[in-house]
């Protein structure tokens, strides 16, 4: 009795996901063509490189037409980085121990430069290249992660203190919105760079496009403390 | 010739979610979840979205995969 | 490249499958992040067109894919990562306070 108890329930579950399926199969067969009918994209696409001064237009979209979503995104890892933060008691947890052989450690000393490197590359030429700031900052944050798997928790604090990086992240969040009030004082909306007179510069070049470069560092700084600080609370959380 | 590669990434992808999901082991579950993400980097490549590659390169198939990891190691600690 | 939208569809209903079946907490935490990544592919794949270049305009080009929804699926993969950090640090706190995962365990010790 209970064994067909437990099937029926089984069964039930499955008919439940393959009539999502067929619903969805439905949907897609609407919206397959969209692409076809979107003239907000044309409009980006053909005046967006006049217009910001990027010529990456995913950068465009997310520091300057569409900057609100980028705040809010910020504000979303800041929340997080905040509730794991509460979460975590004070006193120290120990994870599992693991003696490494002398190769990862002379491994470290190779790898640490090149993700400095890379992170601040990807960074600063954001609005050139695929990458950005958020990228960055995730590379950026690789090295504490790195360096606290390799040796312990003890020595990665010790490099970058906790104080530290909270007080970067908290700069970053309210350079931002200092950032976007500069826009209303040029004449124009919160958080507009091309619109206001800045002078926009060559695009191509990579004192260019305004007020994105200074946004893309500022994100990259905010974004690699924030996931470094959430990667040492759920450390050290027990 | 680009088709071809895109129906064996398709295949692979498929396969690794269904491995993923229906596995017993928790680590192999887990350890499968970057070569899901490689696969898809390489789907969004062929789409011609390189950022959002760099993205998901960087952020699912590393980051996220660093956290269920660190999770696997507390949870087991309670159990020995 | 129809039959992308079939392995978004797919990836979709194995997602949910999982989180509703699933008894380990840890598996439905890797269901939510299946279901993520499908919705990541079913933005990038509206935006293409066939023939398109990517959208960097170092030089005129013809055809070029829609750069919107292409900014969406990033803010997505940045948002997802986080919000899986929260939902696994309440993993390891609900551990440690019934000290088990299964969730029908957890349902009879709490009523």
């Amino acid at each position: 009795m209970i064994r067909i108890n437990e099937m029926f329930k089984k069964l039930y579950k499955i008919s439940l996901v393959v009539l999502l399926a067929i619903f969805l199969l439905y949907v897609f067969n609407e919206i397959h063509d969209l692409a076809s009918k979107s003239y907000l994209s044309e409009h980006y696409i053909s005046k967006g490189v006049q217009e910001t001064g990027a010529i990456n237009l995913v950068t465009s979209v997310l520091y300057d037409y569409r900057s609100f979503d980028t705040l809010g995104e910020a504000t979303v890892i800041l929340t997080a980085s905040a509730i794991l933060a509460f979460l975590v008691p004070l006193r120290k947890v120990a994870m599992h121990g693991t003696k490494f052989l002398i190769i990862v450690h002379q491994t470290m000393i190779f790898i640490v430069p090149y993700l400095a490197v890379l992170g601040s590359y990807l960074i600063l030429f954001g609005h050139l290249n695929p990458g950005g700031g958020f990228v960055g900052g995730v590379v950026l944050a690789l090295i504490p992660i790195v360096m606290t798997i390799t040796y312990c928790i003890e020595f990665s604090e010790y490099k970058f203190k906790p104080n530290i990086k909270t007080l970067l992240e908290d700069l970053g969040s309210i350079c931002f919105i200092i950032l976007g009030l500069f826009g209303i004082v040029t004449g124009s909306n919160f958080l507009a760079s091309g619109q206001s007179n800045l002078g926009l510069g060559n695009p191509g070049e990579l004192i260019s496009g305004g007020l994105i470069l200074c946004l893309n560092i500022i994100i990259g700084i905010k974004v690699g403390a924030g996931m470094a600080k959430i990667f040492n609370s759920l450390i050290k959380g027990e | 010739m680009i088709d071809i590669i895109l129906y064996i990434l398709i295949i692979f992808l498929a396969l690794t979610a269904f491995f993923m999901v229906f596995t017993k082991d928790m680590l192999s579950s887990i350890i499968a979840l970057p070569i899901f993400g490689s696969i898809l980097v390489v789907i969004f490549v062929i789409l011609q979205a390189p950022s959002a590659a760099l993205a998901e390169a960087v952020i699912t198939a590393g980051l996220t995969t660093g956290f269920f990891v660190i999770t696997i190691n507390k949870t087991e600690m309670q159990n020995d | 490249m129809e039959i992308l939208y079939f392995i978004v569809i797919f990836l979709f209903c194995l997602g949910i499958y999982t989180i509703i079946s699933q008894k380990n907490l840890i598996k439905i935490v890797i269901g939510f992040t299946i279901v993520e990544s499908s919705l990541i592919l079913l933005l990038i794949l509206v935006g293409y067109k066939p023939g398109g270049t990517a959208p960097i305009l170092d030089k005129v080009y013809q055809i070029v894919v829609d750069p919107i929804s292409q900014a969406l699926a990033l803010t997505s993969i940045v948002i997802g990562g986080s919000v899986t950090a929260v939902m696994l640090m309440l993993v390891i706190k609900i551990q440690k306070r019934y000290g088990t995962l299964n969730i029908d365990k957890i349902r009879k010790l709490h009523g």
